[in-house]
């Protein structure tokens, strides 16, 4: 192998399915250079980075739920209507009963999960399909949150806006940056280099050929440089800003989950499910449970979103979560899942969701509007399955994994460690 | 191995190694400056950004065009954006945000859902910007600078004498039957149009000399959620059916804008019934052309251009450093502080004035000859 191949190949982590989502990286980047130029600067400026990621954090919760529903070969058409519905549930609790936050977020949970296993019940043991159930519960949810709210808007205290509008204190000497953030970007760094130093081992005692070493230097440094650039770049907001709540809620879901459908048994069910389900349920793979599973976590997914943005605008409103359901299924499809289910990914989904959120962002701050941004993303979002699907008829995964077919499947064995979790662990107490 | 991380991470690795990487240490944006006072003035080039609800009334558009056209006359920058039509609060939150971004001194708002904004005008107040709420007053914030709008209690008031004043004229004695319909309930201004035209009714209901023939009396049981016209028509088709199916008659609606007046008199004129006094306000040009024609009884002329040049003289003002004038330090108390407000008189409008209030109006006036 060429130096080049070799560093196309470690660099992004793998050769299979990966390239579309490799396409999204570079069409995200594109994006982001494309807007940079074009609004002189302002998409990377610390003020619309936190922006994007308090806009766009809980569609991207989303789209987490929603690709395991799409791999598992469902979908979700209620997750608007839901996530409305357990915003005005939750706002009218806090107002009428004075309960406090923290118990409202959790009643908001509660509502969510018995929501999508409601709905789960009728998709895995009743047999109806996902789309006639969620289609039901889109109404029923939608009308549920009229109902509750007879069409009112229902503001929220003060700390509960905490996960949609919070950011982290202001803690700590004076840097001239949020030292929580840099903390966090600097645990970031830590586990980034650790796990590259553990995979590297770990191929050596499985006797296989680990990466050169340059490669590993060399991916260490562009991630560890792309943390630190981040890390300043939330760390280094107007003072009281940081990487908002939301993103630190949004970061430890997408590690929890990327790990859960990567790494452990029950998630991998759900991509054999929506592969052949019928080769699934053969091998031992209890089908209704995998369903049910999936339905149910949309459901609670949908919650905390629904929540979160609830948050974001300090009240609950009557057209919360209109069309959040398209926004998340176009974020996953984007980001590489297939339509007859089987295949995606947690990351591809998330940068799926990023092409449409800085697409839209850039849009803005450009000042185009409304209608032209959503002509556009319509088309974004035409144009890249039709590639998918094109590329798919052509025998191949993408025009870039064509490029790069010298390489085939030659993975190092799957049984590593999960070296994420430290990961998880750091971040996850921030994150609550 | 988890190839997620790498990949998650070699996005942004791109981006910084195409940017060169070049971006430590910069010093925190607006250090010192959060909280403090709008500052004395600004440049008379500065971004102003005018964030408006979805083009669902030509009001809209042309309170857009407007402002474009109005700061780019006074010398501005501007930016004015509305909200799409199914994720209006959403949008306009994003758009605001963009706005405070791209560093506008005045941001005007015409709020989608006035209550869900205020996470949005405190971002931009922190940064400095002077925040006006335009025709709609945002509410549960404190950061809130100025509230410009016709006097609408006034409007809601005007309507209700209109619409006693149609029915007299039709039928010289009561008891008169009416239907009472009012805006979308996320709408602050939807309330206070009710209580206006409410101020005017309820004195005649208490004595019965009015009738509400479906006894839905109650705001919430008036509301046409996001002032939908297909919502109106709902309602007013199964009033028809419930209420008025026998030798009962229909002497007048209450509807608080044209777009529901028309949607009203459809449902009205579908059941095959005797046309009533209909009130409505925002003088669109369908409605204007209805009046004339005899159908809809009343508008109310909220001249938009008024309005819009009110709040591009606030902008001037604030540009100078000056305090904009404002003529009402008492009612409009948006559930934080009572906002300084400048309020506009409305005008009512039937067929016999119809002329004389449009004469200024390039699309209207014609309509009226």
């Amino acid at each position: 192998m060429s130096g080049l191949q070799d560093l196309k190949k470690n660099l992004f982590g793998g050769t299979t399915s990966v390239g579309r989502q490799f396409g999204m990286i570079f069409t995200l980047v594109a994006i982001i250079l494309l807007f940079e130029v074009l609004t002189d600067g302002l998409t990377l400026t610390s003020g619309n980075l936190i922006a994007v990621v308090s806009q766009y954090s809980y569609i991207l919760i989303l789209a987490i739920g929603m690709l395991m529903v799409i791999v598992a070969g469902h979908i979700d058409l209620s997750v608007g209507s839901v996530a409305a519905f357990v915003g005005i549930v939750v706002a009218k609790a806090i107002q009428n009963f004075d309960l406090p936050w923290p118990l409202g977020i959790a009643l908001g949970l509660v509502v969510g999960a018995l929501i999508g296993a409601w709905q789960g019940f009728w998709v895995a043991y009743v047999g109806v399909p996902a789309f006639i159930v969620t289609l039901a519960g889109m109404l029923l949810f939608r009308g549920g949150n009229q109902f509750i709210g007879n069409a009112d808007t229902v503001p929220v205290p003060e700390g509960f806006r905490t996960i949609g509008a919070g950011y982290l204190p202001e803690v700590g000497p004076a840097t001239g940056y949020n030292n929580l953030t840099l903390l966090l970007g600097l645990i970031a760094c830590l586990a980034v280099a650790w796990r590259e130093w553990r995979s590297r081992k770990t191929r050596q005692e499985m006797g296989a050929e680990p990466a050169p070493l340059w490669i590993s230097g060399l991916r260490l440094a562009v991630m560890v440089g792309v943390i630190i650039f981040a890390t300043l770049r939330f760390a280094g907001g107007r003072v009281g800003t940081s990487l908002p709540v939301s993103g630190i809620i949004l970061i430890g879901l997408v590690l929890i989950y990327s790990f859960y459908t990567r790494n452990t048994v029950s998630g991998r069910r759900i991509y054999a499910v929506g592969g052949n389900a019928r080769a699934a349920e053969l091998s031992g793979v209890k089908l209704q449970r995998v369903n049910f599973f999936v339905m149910t976590n949309m459901g609670i997914l949908a919650a905390l979103a629904g929540m979160i943005f609830v948050a974001r605008s300090a009240a609950s409103g009557p057209q919360d979560g209109l069309s959040w359901e398209l926004d998340a299924i176009a974020a996953v499809f984007i980001g590489g899942a297939a339509v007859s289910g089987g295949l995606g990914t947690v990351s591809g989904s998330i940068v799926g969701g990023l092409v449409m959120a800085l697409l839209n962002n850039g849009l803005q701050l450009m000042g185009v509007g409304v209608d032209l941004v959503q002509m556009i993303k319509g088309l974004v979002l035409l144009f890249a399955v039709a590639l998918d699907v094109y590329n798919k008829s052509q025998g191949r995964f993408s025009i870039i994994d064509s490029i790069t077919r010298p390489f085939r499947r030659d993975e190092p064995p799957a049984a590593v460690p999960p070296v994420e979790s430290p990961r998880q662990t750091d971040k996850t107490p921030a994150a609550g | 191995m988890s190839k997620f991380l790498t990949k998650a991470v070699a996005v942004g690795a791109a981006a910084v190694l195409a940017l060169g990487a070049a971006s430590c240490g910069n010093n925190r944006e607006g250090e010192g400056q959060t909280g403090d006072a709008p500052a004395k003035g600004f440049a008379a080039d500065s971004l102003i950004g005018v964030a408006l609800p979805s083009k669902t009334s030509e009001n809209w558009v042309l309170a857009g065009d407007l402002f474009t056209n109005g700061l780019k006359e006074a010398g501005f920058k501007s930016d004015v954006q509305y909200a799409g039509a199914s994720t209006t609060v959403a949008d306009q939150q994003g758009q605001i945000s963009s706005m405070v971004t791209k560093g506008a001194k005045v941001i005007v708002i015409g709020a989608t859902d006035a209550a869900q904004l205020s996470t949005q005008v405190k971002q931009a107040k922190e940064a400095g910007a002077v925040v006006i709420a335009y025709d709609r007053l945002i509410t549960n914030t404190g950061d809130l600078d100025y509230y410009i709008a016709f006097d609408n209690f006034k409007v809601g008031q005007l309507q209700g004498q209109a619409l006693l004043d149609g029915m007299k004229a039709k039928k010289a004695t009561g008891p008169w039957t009416v239907e009472l319909f009012s805006g979308s309930p996320d709408d602050n201004n939807s309330a206070v149009f009710f209580n206006g035209a409410m101020d005017v009714l309820k004195p005649l209901i208490d004595k019965g000399e009015v009738v509400v023939g479906s006894g839905q009396k109650e705001i919430k049981q008036t509301a046409i959620q996001g002032w939908k016209a297909e919502g109106a028509q709902q309602r007013m088709d199964s009033l028809l059916t419930s209420t008025y199916t026998g030798s009962k008659t229909l002497d007048g609606v209450l509807s608080p804008n044209d777009t529901l007046a028309r949607a009203i008199l459809t449902s009205i004129k579908g059941a095959g019934k005797p046309t009533p006094i209909v009130t409505g306000q925002d003088s669109e040009v369908e409605s204007v052309k209805s009046i004339m024609a005899g159908q809809q009884y009343s508008t109310i002329n909220k001249d938009t251009r008024k309005l819009v040049a009110e709040t591009i003289n606030m902008v001037k003002t604030l540009q100078t450093g000056g305090t904009p004038q404002v003529n009402d330090t008492e009612t409009y108390n948006n559930g934080t502080k009572v906002i300084p407000s400048f309020l506009l008189p409305p005008v009512i409008v039937t067929k016999a004035n119809a002329a004389e209030a449009y004469a200024n109006d390039p699309k209207l006036s014609p309509l009226t000859k």
